[in-house]
């Protein structure tokens, strides 16, 4: 991976790849990254009807080595780390001291002294300032972040079409499991892990990126006449919102705690300490709280973020993503509401343009896969 | 290579306009509508709205954007494109077809002398 001059954006392994499909390219967490090849709703459909491959290496992977690195974790974070096991991977938050989220993450156990920290690309500097600093005794961190490639393949057919280049059963794999398997093209065993972001079935591979030129072609050159399709960020929004996943600086911010975003299911209370405990006990016993819900809109006007939310004619809250869902064939969104408004079935008004169109308060997820 | 049919007029930001008679047929180019992505919704001025030319008169959204339409002329609305309600789509499938936004009775049949000629409007997405 090249970095470019400083306030340059820089580049994946796989840019040269994603032009040469004809991907639209954007700025993203610093780096240009494919918003789209063909069309966003055809990615989308190709991922819920057979499976899509992604480049997410934008995100931060950081490498965790120590003994004691599930009990350092475990101050900084909402969710259990240290009853992990090697080959099982975490949903976890990191928080800050009123309980609001410096960023959702995930932790891989890959051994019982050494860890995967996977973070979101936008906030990977902030997330290596944090860990750094929070760094203590015999803990080592390194920063892989451009140095190491991400790339997923989501979708039913995930299974059927990486088994045929990887040493070891992937099928065994149970959700959220990792393991180090050798890849066709890889040197040394590979991060594989049964983890995604669009609430299908499939894999993440996290690979040196002087490798992932070579993965992205394999996989694609014999299973894209099967109906595999290169997906970008586009898709990958509108896969996650359906699928009921909070983003970050959209569900989950500095502000907006996991409590409020609707994962308390991940906040262990019995831990003794950590970071925001308190503040997020409060909250959640004060029940006062405004609430992330979900909503689908009752006609064809997408909602977007930042669109304001009425219920009963006074302001109730706004929109924090917004977007037609192809799967439900409706405009859905998440919104940020005072708790009057929260409850299911509510009837909201939402303000576009000037003009008030009628939604109604839904549970998340709007899209769950069928059990295979 | 975007298609750009004979026959019509156009606008720089990416209309395009049929005349007939006193009555103009207006609706976005193919180059517009690939630039835009997926359409999921379109907001049409009302039948019977006056519209100013160059005017922004209603919106035209994809999966990730909200874009204004510019109307190329200007005049009565007589005619929207309702199929557009349910399938907004058939603008990327069909822009100059199907996919046409409203019809207006012009006020000045004149204002047409400041749209572009298919070979003009050829230049102008070259040069994009």
């Amino acid at each position: 991976m090249t970095t470019t001059d400083s306030g340059a954006l820089r580049r994946t392994a796989l840019n040269d790849a994603h032009l040469a499909l004809g991907a639209r390219m954007v700025p993203f967490g610093g780096f240009e990254m494919p918003v789209q090849y063909s069309s966003i709703l055809k990615e989308h459909d190709a991922v819920r009807k057979r499976a899509g491959l992604f480049d997410l290496s934008h995100m931060g992977q950081f490498e965790l080595r120590g003994p004691n690195v599930g009990e350092w974790a475990e101050a900084l974070t909402i969710n259990k780390v240290a009853n992990m096991k090697p080959g099982q991977a975490r949903y976890n938050v990191f928080t800050n001291e009123h309980g609001g989220a410096h960023d959702d993450v995930i932790f891989y156990r890959l051994g019982d002294e050494r860890w995967l920290l996977v973070v979101n690309a936008s906030n990977a500097d902030k997330m290596w300032a944090h860990v750094s600093d929070k760094r203590s005794g015999d803990l080592q961190l390194t920063n892989m972040h451009g140095e190491r490639a991400l790339i997923a393949i989501q979708g039913p057919r995930s299974v059927e079409w990486l088994q045929p280049y990887v040493d070891a059963d992937i099928g065994t794999l149970k959700y959220y499991a990792c393991a180090e398997m050798r890849v066709r093209g890889t040197h040394d065993p590979i991060v594989i892990a049964r983890t995604g972001y669009t609430g299908e079935d499939g894999f993440e591979l996290f690979l040196p990126a002087d490798e992932a030129v070579g993965v992205w072609d394999l996989l694609l050159a014999e299973n894209r006449e099967r109906g595999l399709e290169p997906c970008g960020l586009g898709a990958r929004d509108v896969l996650r919102l359906e699928a009921g996943m909070p983003l970050y600086g959209h569900e989950l911010t500095e502000e907006i705690t996991p409590v409020q975003a609707g994962i308390g299911w991940a906040i262990k209370f019995d831990k003794p300490a950590f970071t925001g405990k308190d503040a997020l006990l409060a909250q959640r016993d004060g029940n006062d709280y405004s609430r992330i819900v979900g909503l689908t809109m009752e006609g064809r006007v997408p909602a977007r973020a930042g669109y304001p939310v009425f219920a009963n004619g006074a302001q109730a809250g706004e929109i924090r993503s917004g977007s037609w869902g192809p799967t439900v064939e409706k405009n859905i969104a998440t919104a940020l509401v005072q708790p009057s408004a929260a409850a299911e079935g509510t009837k909201l008004e939402i303000e576009v343009r000037g003009a008030r169109h009628a939604a109604t308060v839904v549970p998340l997820p709007f899209y769950k896969r069928a059990k295979s | 290579m975007a298609n750009v049919p004979s026959g019509l007029l156009y606008s720089k930001e990416h209309e395009w306009v049929k005349v007939d008679g006193d009555v103009a047929t207006v609706g976005i180019t193919d180059y517009a509508q690939a630039s835009l992505g997926d359409i999921v919704y379109v907001e049409l001025p009302r039948v019977g709205a006056a519209l100013t030319q160059f005017g922004s008169i209603g919106v035209v959204e994809s999966v990730k954007a909200v874009s204004d339409i510019f109307t190329p002329v200007g005049g009565e609305v007589v005619g929207i494109n309702d199929g557009l309600e349910n399938d907004p789509a058939a603008v990327n499938r069909d822009p100059y077809g199907e996919g046409w936004f409203y019809k207006v009775q012009l006020a000045d049949a004149s204002q047409t002398a400041e749209l572009l000629t298919p070979e003009q409007y050829e230049q102008l997405i070259a040069e994009s």
